[in-house]
């Protein structure tokens, strides 16, 4: 099994960076060994849930500054995966941010070319899942992470807003680029759970209804829940999500 | 901007007036107004050359179109789904992305110098073999 997921939504706020990190957890878990690269180039959260201070960056990889397996760290012992756990950060410092925004064309042009050939090298060196957590919208780096992955897991938040987001999204990104799509409709209202029926969205399947929790909020601060609360909800959505992309494949 | 013939119509409706008017206006006079137009317009046209905006220097850079993700999206389904398959699979034959794709060698050929011709792609032979490439820009 090599499967490159990326995470992707067309409007911030909708999950992605919990639901990458859950589901990483749980492939790792379940005896997959993991790669979770944070692709949020501009606005990096990873290292602030893993308190990570790497020596390298996914900036300094995309710069071909060094090789992908130089910029990971392995959490697995600290997650107590039987698979290994592998995450690689975004770097937070601002003129990190600055320096990447200002990139040109030229630029990620060769940045999805390293981001195939990093891909390539985690699939090499025995990783079976790479999970790229991307930030939300057209960005450069989002639509690179797009077209490096094999398939597209988009998570929206129930609003009419994301949904016609999502439309283009699909008509304009996914489709010219022959991805695989699954959709999750995250922070469901409690009240409409059970009246949720559809089955797609504009021909894509809906693989989960999560609904709101606050809990889940708080706890993923600092708790990986798939992990701490494997019982809970949220955690048996997330095994739900995982099962089903194994079948959608 | 009165055109020429703005001047000519004007000079014809005041040919006109002057034929109906009771007050008697010297033709010589009309005559002197019409040059003083002329000139006006004459030297209007100057300026208007001055002012117009100067064509910018094209950047080298706009002239080598990168084969960023976005100008990959932006290509016809045929020419994208070849050059979407060069990205993953790195410098290759036509045959390899022929047998990727599922096409003809000799379609994903032409697909493939199509690109070289957009400046997109860059072709190299080793040996008898000859391989394609995305190409760098900077």
């Amino acid at each position: 099994m090599a499967l490159c997921l990326a995470v992707h939504s067309s409007k911030g706020g909708s999950g992605k960076t919990s639901i990458s990190i859950n589901l990483a957890a749980a492939y790792a878990l379940e005896g997959k060994n993991v790669c979770l690269i944070d692709i949020d180039m501009r606005g990096p959260s990873l290292y602030t849930f893993f308190d990570a201070k790497p020596p390298l960056w996914i900036n300094d990889f995309l710069s071909k500054k060094c090789g992908m397996m130089d910029i990971v760290e392995d959490v697995s012992s600290r997650f107590q995966t039987s698979g290994k756990f592998f995450v690689a950060y975004a770097n937070p410092e601002i003129k990190e941010i600055r320096d990447f925004a200002c990139q040109d064309r030229s630029w990620q042009s060769k940045a999805l070319k390293t981001l195939i050939s990093g891909k390539k090298e985690l699939f090499a060196n025995g990783i079976d899942v790479v999970i790229f957590d991307t930030s939300p919208g057209v960005e450069y780096e989002s639509v690179n992470a797009v077209a490096a992955s094999d398939m597209v897991l988009v998570t929206h938040n129930s609003t009419n807003v994301s949904l016609n987001a999502i439309e283009q999204l699909i008509t304009g990104i996914y489709n010219p680029l022959s991805k695989k799509v699954a959709l999750i409709n995250n922070m469901c209202h409690g009240n409409i759970m059970n009246s949720i029926v559809e089955e797609e969205v504009f021909g894509i399947p809906i693989l989960e209804n999560i609904s709101c929790m606050c809990d889940v909020a708080v706890k993923s601060n600092n708790q990986v829940l798939v992990i701490s609360e494997p019982q809970h909800w949220f955690s048996r959505s997330i095994i739900n999500i995982k099962d089903k992309l194994e079948r959608f494949q | 901007m009165l055109s020429k013939h703005d001047i000519y119509e004007m000079g014809n409706r005041s040919k006109g007036r002057e034929t109906v008017a009771t007050v008697s206006i010297d033709s010589e006079v009309c005559e002197q107004i019409l040059q003083s137009l002329k000139e006006i317009n004459s030297k209007l046209d100057k300026l208007v050359v001055q002012t117009e905006p100067i064509p910018p220097k094209i950047k080298q850079l706009d002239i080598v179109d990168s084969m960023d993700v976005m100008t990959l999206l932006s290509l016809p389904d045929h020419l994208r789904t070849t050059a979407t398959t060069l990205f993953e699979i790195g410098p290759a034959t036509a045959e390899e992305i022929a047998t990727s794709t599922k096409k003809e060698r000799a379609v994903e050929s032409n697909y493939l110098n199509q690109l070289v011709r957009m400046d997109h792609v860059e072709k190299y032979r080793t040996g008898r073999k000859v391989y394609f490439q995305i190409k760098d820009n900077a």
